[in-house]
């Protein structure tokens, strides 16, 4: 086996010098009765071509995805992903490494994650930024996690407007710690400000709101920061759409306390809903309650400046049951992809990219109002996601949509049970989608 | 090495966007002025081919299963198949929204449907969860199953136990899903301690987390005795995974009655650690536990196949979307590019790879334990304690002879609490590495005595020299603007920076 490099005949030098006669002498302590006697019941092994043969008919069984173009989003956008990044990704220096317990095998990694933690810092105005979650939604419910460890309350209000996995996640997470979890209603799509008065008490921890929200809304987060800290509570912020960073205030500087970010709009491709890049960002004063893994400056021997991993005492493999989370593995290689991405968009990039979304958007959402099929459930500021209730059929109109390749828009009564949302479609429009093809869009629409 | 934000000039890009025709919509008008941007981000201003330079540069610094041995216990660091990773970045996987129509997706559905079969009788259990993104993650999974399954028998059970010997996650995991952690020793022999299990196990404990092999590479004998113990106390056992590159077609966790399953199909199924992931921890379950599981799983109707959701009785979803695509599309590559005899033959060549390791080193690096190991072996560095020697120096002087050294931040109980490495071969090294790494491993025992300075200064080769990490906890600098980095005393040293 081309994996295997011992030979048989290797194997019984190596028995030998061992001083066994047989491979089953190793294994005495595995008692019988309990040893799986016989050939495991899988295909016997297939050659490379057969393999390839194999995967690629059933890649087949797909739609063509390449050139099928999403007027989905809803928590995974899709973006370019720039050639030189994926191409520097392939080195396997950095995909066949560990994580980087030994710096001084490790600096490209360390570095990396360095790199990206100041990029963070830049985008969400926050001074400690850890990006060493697995996905937006977990990262979410690890935030709303360090708000109880933080404030010793056991309510969280969530917003109705966060995106359904993040809040089926988060209440997946507080389960076991006998937590209350009070749902806060939206008001035209966004935050229902009045009601968040109402039910913000003192035993409540954190109130998580999601902006730009899930349906594209974009939230006033320091009229809501006002109303949270008023009861001493935290205010959490998820960003399920990070690009949105390239042209919205940071969350810094509208009084949030934690960012529980999903950065896979940073250089990653859709993968069927994963790997991710999710993230954390808070304050210093928090920064020994975060989980995860932190790269940190420091210097070497010889007075060098190189990056290790730090402020480990909060870790599983020291505190154990006393960590702050049991996370281990991350998606350090994601982490990599939004470093090489960021760099490759810079300053200009990041905040063309993050407009031509928005107005490419607008655009769309004027000209299916316009074209007199749609019509607004709500009047309300959006990012690159928007309602809007067809007057048709819906399920017509998915039909015509892929056979022009383009994946429909999401059926929010997927999600959303009230009456209200029957044939609203939440669209989301990214930089794939030209003129020319949003004009496509509302012309098959229209027909 | 200069960070990519010293590198960067006014006004140069590394961008390529589509021309934005859109002049006719007005960013004011979209966008209200309580959420807008006064100002541009600062990021950095780099061209592509700056990127390009700086990452290859910063790979270099970089060590991988590639460039040689990396023989980190408990971490089964193998060969990761080139073919696999194509396979998994192909186009229609690649550019799968994961909401996107079931009639779009039937490809990765069926592949998720085909390496949940593959994973059942490769371990003996029933069904599968694909949700997990790593390790923690599934134990998390685990854990939360089993607080689940009690609540719902009106069983009230608050206790876990977990073995002395177990990785950090273990305990970890059990506090996050609600239980209190009770800690089992080991016996004599470096495995569960039969008796005091019998002893800890009640009806207020929900079961216990095993791993085995166990960390320290040696089969539980007692597995028999323990499944009795815990089952008739009416609790659940639960396989840790890490270990199982050990086990292939000698025992089937299933098999040996453990309830919940965990796999690293990083690692284990040959999918690569990408400096820390992405990895997939999945969950696999006996039939009693499905209804628990998160939710949805792939079904097949003959026909087609569908992302089906789980009752009521689901712990629910532990993330967002249905898992980690491209791992899952790698573990099953590997299996199908392995069949039946070369998984079995990976577990015996891992087996007889630590074993061999163990017997041509044990007389230089005392083992805790004198006896055959399961796929990772542990050795100590007491002997060179008189020379003022700790196990670190071993280690970062193994990277002066081009090897990434064993695991030694773990075990740390008794008796192994210090001065232990780890070293775990998988099949993927030849008897030819593992000698250089043996022969390696000598000299530095010599060093130890000759020269022990020439190990406390270790490594000289790498790079850059041995880091300097209660510098970096005690003034955490956590990124290029951050306060105590600009008024640090450490700047001065940081200065003269220049490639």
């Amino acid at each position: 086996m081309r994996y295997i490099p011992n030979t048989e005949g290797q194997k019984k030098e190596m028995l030998k010098e061992i001083g066994v006669s047989s491979f089953e002498d190793l294994i005495k302590s595995v008692p019988q009765g309990v040893r799986f006697e016989g050939r495991l019941d899988i295909p016997e092994a297939i050659s490379e071509t057969e393999l390839e043969e194999k995967i690629y008919k059933i890649a087949r069984k797909n739609s063509a995805f390449f050139l099928t173009k999403p007027l989905i989003g809803a928590g995974a956008y899709r973006h370019h992903v720039p050639e030189a990044e994926k191409s520097l990704l392939q080195r396997e220096e950095f995909w066949t490494c560990y994580t980087p317990y030994q710096p001084e095998f490790s600096q490209g990694t360390l570095q990396a994650m360095f790199e990206f933690q100041t990029y963070l810092a830049r985008l969400t105005k926050m001074e400690v930024t850890i990006p060493s979650l697995y996905d937006g939604a977990s990262a979410t419910a690890e935030a709303a996690l360090m708000s109880l460890r933080l404030k010793h309350k056991n309510k969280v209000i969530i917003a109705a407007s966060v995106h359904p996995h993040y809040r089926e996640t988060v209440r997946t997470y507080v389960a076991p710690h006998d937590t209350e979890i009070i749902e806060l209603p939206y008001k035209n799509a966004l935050v229902d400000i009045d009601r968040l008065k109402e039910l913000i008490s003192d035993e409540v921890a954190s109130v998580i709101v999601q902006n730009p929200n899930f349906f594209g809304g974009v939230e006033n987060l320091a009229e809501i920061s006002g109303v949270v800290h008023s009861r001493n509570a935290l205010l959490i912020n998820t960003i399920a759409e990070s690009m949105s960073l390239g042209i919205l205030k940071a969350p810094g500087e509208m009084g949030v306390d934690i960012v529980a970010g999903e950065a896979q709009s940073f250089g990653m491709d859709l993968n069927y809903g994963g790997p991710y890049n999710g993230y954390l960002a808070t304050k210093r004063q928090f920064l020994r309650q975060l989980p995860g893994r932190i790269a940190g400056e420091t210097v070497d021997m010889d007075a060098k400046r190189v990056f290790v991993m730090t402020i480990r005492a909060r870790e599983q493999d020291i505190r154990r049951e006393k960590a702050t989370s049991n996370i281990c593995s991350n998606h350090g290689l994601n982490i990599l992809a939004s470093d090489i991405y960021l760099s490759l968009m810079g300053t200009e990039g990041l905040y063309k990219v993050s407009l031509l979304n928005t107005k490419a958007a607008h655009y769309l959402e004027n000209l299916l109002v316009k074209c007199g099929k749609f019509e607004r459930v709500f009047d309300y500021p959006f990012y690159n996601e928007f309602l809007l209730k067809c007057k048709g059929n819906v399920s017509t109109l998915r039909g015509k949509l892929l056979e022009n390749n383009f994946i429909p828009p999401l059926e929010i009564s997927k999600f959303y049970k009230e009456e209200r949302f029957k044939d609203v479609l939440l669209f989301a429009v990214t930089e794939l989608l030209s003129r020319e093809y949003l004009d496509q869009v509302t012309e098959i629409l229209s027909e | 090495m200069k960070l990519i934000f010293e590198k960067s000039a006014a006004g140069r890009d590394g961008y390529s966007l589509p021309q934005d025709l859109f002049d006719d919509i007005n960013t004011e008008d979209c966008i209200p002025e309580y959420a807008l941007i006064d100002g541009k981000k600062v990021l950095s201003e780099v061209s592509e081919v700056d990127v390009i330079r700086h990452f290859t540069k910063l790979s270099k610094l970089n060590y991988g299963v590639d460039d040689g041995l990396y023989p980190l216990g408990s971490c089964t660091m193998k060969y990761n198949p080139r073919v696999n990773e194509k396979l998994a970045s192909l186009d229609n996987f690649a550019y799968a929204h994961p909401l996107a129509p079931e009639e779009t997706v039937q490809g990765c559905l069926e592949i998720m449907y085909n390496l949940n079969k593959l994973l059942c009788e490769i371990t003996g259990v029933d069904q599968y969860t694909m949700a997990p993104a790593a390790g923690a993650h599934g134990e998390l999974t685990g854990v939360l199953i089993m607080r689940k399954y009690f609540a719902g028998r009106g069983e009230k059970r608050h206790k876990m136990l977990v073995p002395d010997s177990a990785h950090g996650t273990n305990p970890a995991s059990t506090a996050m899903g609600g239980f209190k952690v009770v800690e089992v020793k080991s016996n004599g022999k470096g495995v569960v301690d039969v008796r005091e299990l019998n002893e800890l196990m009640d009806e207020d404990t929900a079961g216990l987390m095993l791993t085995n092999p166990n960390t320290v590479g040696l089969y539980d004998e007692g597995i028999k005795d323990i499944e009795r113990i815990v089952h008739g106390k009416g609790g659940l056992l639960y396989y840790d995974g890490a270990n199982l590159n050990a086990s292939f077609g000698i025992i089937r966790p299933g098999d040996a009655g453990f309830d919940i399953v965990h796999l690293n199909l990083h690692k284990t199924f040959s999918t690569p650690h990408g400096g820390g992931g992405p990895g997939a921890g999945v969950i696999g379950v006996r039939k009693l536990l499905i209804p628990y599981l998160p939710t949805p799983i792939v079904t097949f109707d003959g026909e087609k196949y569908h992302l089906s959701q789980i009752g009521g009785k689901s712990i629910g979803m532990i993330r967002a979307f249905w898992g980690n695509f491209p791992v899952l599309v790698k573990a099953y590559a590997w299996i199908l590019s392995m069949g039946p005899d070369e998984l079995r033959n990976a577990s015996e060549v891992s087996i007889i790879n630590a074993n061999y390791v163990l017997a041509k080193l044990k007389k230089y690096y005392r083992p805790a334990y004198d006896r055959y190991c399961g796929h990772e072996c542990v050795l100590t560095g007491r002997d060179y304690k008189r020379y003022g020697i700790k196990i670190l120096d071993i280690a970062k002087r193994l990277m002066d002879y081009g090897i990434h050294p064993p695991t030694i931040y773990f075990p740390h109980f008794e008796p192994y609490a210090e001065e232990t490495m780890m070293v775990e071969p998988p099949e993927s090294e030849s008897k030819e590495v593992l000698d250089e790494f043996i022969n390696a491993m000598i000299k530095i025992s010599n060093e130890a005595e000759a020269n022990p300075e020439l190990l406390k200064d270790a490594p000289h080769n790498t790079p850059i020299s041995r880091t300097d990490d209660v510098l970096a906890a005690r003034r955490p600098i956590l990124n290029y603007d951050d306060e105590l980095r600009l008024k640090d005393e450490l700047k001065w040293r940081t200065e003269d920076i220049n490639f």
